[in-house]
């Protein structure tokens, strides 16, 4: 616990300084639009790597599809929108597809998988990822589209700056699944089931935990997930199959941060990340480097957090 | 030393390839070619580091565009020979393989991937940003017209020679490889896969050892992209984007990490593979469907990788005569 | 490529019953309504279609000219077989292509290519191969600045000159900010030239480059405003360009600024994708004159395209500018020696004597020459968004600023001024 601490306190004051760093000299006004922009930036890696831990968790896949699954969710509720469907309904079945697409992937091709190495079952999805990719972009042929929701029209002004309620929604459905997550694993059985799942598969197989079902039950919420996601990146990212597909590496950092278990860490690093990258802009230099930022930050997270142990030892 | 059957066969069709690839193919299978070759050679790097000591690296494409970057800059600084700068390539990557290595050396399994995905991720935004020199002024070097000439190897300026020059680069890799398997740093690696606390305890020095194991596969790496360079005259940032190294270690599973047999199946599959389907023109979504399908079917069948599977077979018939 | 199988089928069943019909309409080469025959004169194309964008409109229109033509007397009586390949926005693919088209094929020329890569991997074989290349679509800086590319299309370095040269002449911007795509070739070069431009005028530029692999298009949206700028001059490829100006709308800028495209923002889904909020308010570029333009010879390529194309095939600026340089091409070999048809030397040098064609498609006349660079097509029109759909706010006027001095020198030297 008290290393916890350390490490969080760390991190905020490291995270502190940089920004300061960063902002140093210029005007408050103009400092507080950047940290407002880069916080609803960096709720987007949060939700994503949000999706990425609460599978990995209790599955030990870490799913590089998730943006697949998410962008062809958002495209065919775009779809949908275009053929007159009521826009509620639109949303209803680009999640009900994403988590369908999880569904089949988790019943039908993971357990192909479940011993083989976790670093191969991350490159397996790669490949769900490539046709639901092909597949969307070939239905969907390259064009100029927008995504938009209701939420857009409605804004709040916060710092000077104007942020609309989908971004609100973003964070605080960030917020939500952290907490949801957290009193679905403590408090109820198929919670249980999937902690046990994940720290050890055979044990938990051997003391007759139903596999088959919780992880089923784990692919199906890390498709409404990744559903959720989708729709949000379409609507502020872009509505383009291959940028919402390959969000999901930047997303991976804010999962690092979080190694991988902890949501509440991923989330906050997650808005840290997009709070730097956003403020970097205000460094001449390193402006034009910014995307780097979370890759960056991931590292170092990477590094600080095994500083304990001996180089001859390495772990997991 | 004692040669394998798998080692002669190896040797005995790359000399074929050396002899008559160059003079049967066209000029765009030869253009094919080089690239597979290049790719070959990087794909080396990571099959050795997965199958002997168990490490994943998901950034060795990434690592390609480091030698990549500075065999141009190198060409278009100095006029030395072109092995020189591909020395420097190599040197300055396998450097960079160090870099690598110094928080990786602490990190096993997915952590490990995890690492070296974020370096590549990090590498894709320098790559995109400043881009590959082609001539220009100053550190960067980069200008808006077109690229300056490049300066090839003098034994291999025409695409065909050129063809033949990758042919020997493979051969020497694998050669490099083998030769590393036979001496000390293979029985090191060996131990350290089993067990990194007992080749602690029996006296191998783990960390140096993983530390060479890293700067090799990058040494590969920077190799490869410098002729990779040359096989173009320059290079472009979307060669060598992040996913790209994740495809490169799936096919790498894919071919089968334990021999040269799997390592160039990958190389075709990466290269070979979607040149075909352009040519046919499959459409380039189309084909994503096709690889990401073949990808994940060969993954859960052939544990071994394809080349298990075809040796297997080549196993069974053999016995049936 | 993109076509589904589909529709490519059905397109193929509609041109074989109905070429017969709507041919005579369309004037394609010597216009005489005879089949050519004999041996095919080779010509290539490469376009880029693969995500994040499909440049194969070019090489479509040029294909569906170069049908018209051969059911038209050819050129001199004989066929054009024109191949094409598609580079998928990868270097090596680009190169494989043209190593197929220029040595295995033997073609005398290539002509459509539309791509951002294709022609900086390829443009030092072309010169080593002595071929010219009568490109469509070229996008980055190299396609310009090479000996054996000329393309009939601008590319974004004169299109966002032009955006500002409007910003600065009718809307009264004195400083414009110029965003564009971090890369060097793309980005800084082009934005650079408007900076430029701003600069000889005595007012002041800037830019902000956005690097296309960050979700984040409001960092740059704010670096934008506090440069200090009162017009802002949007030159990305148009889905990030819907993304920056989805933000800015997010902002509630549009009425503090003036606002200025360069060309990918002409595109049909534009005023659809971009809504009722930038109606009357932003201002693009376009290269060639507008898809419905009465001119002669558009009204020509709508009919080809009609005619000889799947009707699937976008009518955009890069199919218009395909269209041009085939025909241009055509031109050029129907005054040739016809025993030199097949021999790539004499036709790269009648293609480098093209001096001064003109069509109602451009501003002002093609020409070639031979040189280190080639941009003809340096002047342009603007158009409007107004009730969901594009009018022309301004006719044809000719680009101003530094870039293009040594340009209108060389055409004063070929008697083109």
């Amino acid at each position: 616990m008290v290393k916890r601490t350390t490490n969080l306190v760390v991190a905020l004051a490291l995270m502190v300084a940089v920004c300061a760093y960063l902002a140093w000299g210029k005007p408050t006004n103009v400092v507080g639009l950047f940290v407002v922009s880069g916080m609803a930036v960096g709720s987007l890696y949060a939700l994503g790597g949000i999706g990425l831990v609460v599978l990995y968790r209790a599955t030990g896949v870490l799913n590089l599809s998730n943006g697949a699954i998410g962008a062809l969710g958002v495209m065919f509720a775009w779809q949908l929108q275009q053929w007159d469907v009521p826009h509620v309904a639109t949303w209803i079945v680009g999640i009900l597809t994403t988590t369908a697409l999880a569904l089949i992937y988790g019943r039908l091709i993971a357990p192909g998988l479940a011993w083989r190495d976790p670093v191969v079952k991350a490159v397996a999805t790669l490949g769900y990822a490539l046709i639901i990719l092909g597949m969307t972009a070939f239905l969907w042929e390259d064009d100029v589209r927008k995504f938009a929701l209701p939420s857009d029209k409605i804004a709040y002004m916060i710092l000077g700056m104007r942020v609309t309620l989908t971004r609100l929604i973003v964070i605080l459905a960030a917020i939500g699944i952290v907490v949801a997550v957290w009193f679905y694993l403590s408090r109820t059985r198929t919670g249980l089931n999937m902690r046990a799942l994940a720290d050890n598969r055979d044990i938990s197989a051997l003391i007759g935990i139903p596999i088959v079902k919780t992880e089923t039950i784990a692919w199906g919420i890390s498709g409404l997930i990744a559903g959720f996601t989708g729709l949000m990146f379409g609507d502020l990212v872009r509505l383009e199959p291959f940028v919402i597909t390959f969000m999901v590496i930047p997303a991976i950092s804010a999962a690092i941060c979080g190694q991988l278990k902890n949501l509440g860490v991923v989330l906050v690093a997650g808005i840290c990340i997009g709070v730097i990258e956003s403020l970097l802009t205000l460094h001449p230099f390193l402006k034009s480097v910014r995307p780097m930022a979370p890759f960056v930050i991931a590292i170092l997270v990477l590094v600080w957090l095994q500083r304990g142990r001996m180089n001859y030892f390495a772990g997991n | 030393m004692k040669m394998t059957v798998s080692a002669r066969v190896g040797l005995i069709l790359a000399a074929l390839a050396f002899v008559f690839l160059p003079m049967v193919l066209g000029g765009q299978w030869i253009k094919i070619l080089i690239s597979t070759g290049c790719f070959i050679i990087a794909a080396s790097g990571v099959a050795f580091m997965y199958s002997r000591l168990g490490m994943v690296s998901l950034g060795q494409v990434a690592l390609m565009g480091v030698g990549g970057w500075v065999m141009l800059r190198m060409n278009h600084a100095f006029h030395l020979p072109f092995e020189v700068n591909l020395a420097v390539a190599g040197a300055v990557t396998l450097m960079f393989g160090w870099l690598l290595a110094m928080p990786a050396l602490r990190m096993r399994g997915l952590y490990l991937a995890l690492i070296t995905l974020m370096a590549a991720g990090g590498l894709e935004v320098i790559f995109s940003t400043f881009r590959f020199p082609n001539g220009g002024e100053g550190f960067w070097g980069v200008m808006p017209s077109v690229a300056a000439p490049f300066q090839r190897p003098l034994l291999a300026t025409e695409d065909s020679d050129y063809l033949r020059y990758i042919i020997f680069w493979i051969v020497a890799a694998f050669l490099i490889i083998e030769m590393h398997m036979r001496t000390a740093p293979g029985r090191a690696w060996a131990m350290i896969r089993r067990s990194e606390a007992a080749a602690y305890s029996s006296g191998v020095n783990v960390v140096y050892y993983k530390a060479w194991a890293f700067g090799l596969a990058g040494f590969l790496a920077g190799i490869s992209g410098g002729l990779l360079a040359g096989g173009l005259g320059l290079l472009d940032p979307a060669t060598f984007r992040a996913s790209e190294s994740i495809m490169l270690f799936a096919l790498m599973v894919v071919g089968g990490s334990r021999g040269w047999l799997g390592v160039i199946i990958a190389g075709i599959l990466y290269r070979v593979v979607p040149a075909l389907f352009n040519d046919w023109t499959i459409d380039a979504d189309l084909a994503l469907v096709i690889f990401g399908a073949a990808l994940l079917h060969a993954i859960i069948t052939a544990p071994n990788g394809l080349s298990g599977q075809l040796l297997d077979l080549i196993a069974k018939l053999s016995k049936r005569t | 490529m993109k076509k589904t199988i589909l529709a490519s089928l059905v397109a193929v069943g509609a041109i074989s019953a109905t070429s017969g019909v709507y041919a005579s309409d369309a004037v394609c080469g010597l216009n005489n309504g005879q089949p050519a025959t004999g041996k095919p004169i080779k010509v290539g194309g490469i376009f880029g279609n693969a995500a994040p964008g499909d440049f194969s409109s070019a090489t479509d229109a040029a294909a569906a000219y170069f049908k018209c033509v051969n059911d038209n007397g050819g050129i001199q009586g004989r066929p054009i077989q024109y191949m094409v390949e598609n580079d998928q926005w990868n270097p090596e693919l680009a190169a494989q292509a043209a190593a197929k088209l220029v040595k295995d094929e033997n073609v005398v020329a290539m002509v459509g290519n539309a791509s951002f890569v294709e022609m900086s991997v390829n443009a030092p074989l072309y010169a080593q191969s002595n071929i010219m290349a009568m490109a469509s679509g070229c996008a980055a800086s190299e396609c310009f600045e090479s000996s054996n590319i000329v393309s009939t299309n601008q590319g974004p370095l004169p299109s966002s000159v032009g955006a500002a040269m409007y910003a600065v002449e009718e809307l009264g911007a004195t400083n414009v900010s110029c965003i564009g795509m971090a890369i060097p070739s793309v980005g800084n070069w082009s934005c650079g030239a408007a900076k430029d431009y701003m600069e000889s005028k005595g007012l002041s530029g800037s830019y902000v480059l956005l690097n296309p692999a960050s979700p984040d298009v409001n960092s740059a949206l704010l670096e934008a405003i506090s440069s200090g700028a009162d017009s802002i001059l949007v030159n990305l490829p148009a889905g990030l360009a819907i993304a920056f100006l989805g933000a800015a709308e997010e902002q509630g800028l549009a009425d503090g600024y003036t606002w200025t495209s360069s060309t990918p923002l002409y595109d049909a889904s534009v005023p659809g994708a971009l809504g009722e909020y930038w109606e009357g308010k932003m201002f693009i570029s376009a290269e060639l004159t507008t898809i419905d333009g009465d001119g002669a010879d558009n009204q020509n390529w709508l009919k080809v395209m009609d005619s000889y194309a799947n009707p699937q095939d976008p009518r955009d600026t890069f199919s218009q500018s395909g269209y041009l340089s085939a025909k241009y091409f055509v031109e050029t070999l129907n005054k040739m020696d016809p025993a030199k048809l097949d021999d790539r030397a004499a036709v790269t040098e009648a293609i480098q004597n093209i001096n001064g064609y003109t069509s109602d498609l451009t501003c002002g006349p093609y020409y070639v020459g031979k040189a280190d660079r080639h941009m003809p097509n340096h002047a342009g029109i603007m158009v409007g968004l107004k009730d969901g759909a594009f009018h022309v706010v301004r006719d044809c006027f000719e680009y101003e600023g530094p870039y293009f001095e040594p340009l209108k020198a060389a055409e004063k030297k070929l008697g083109l001024r």
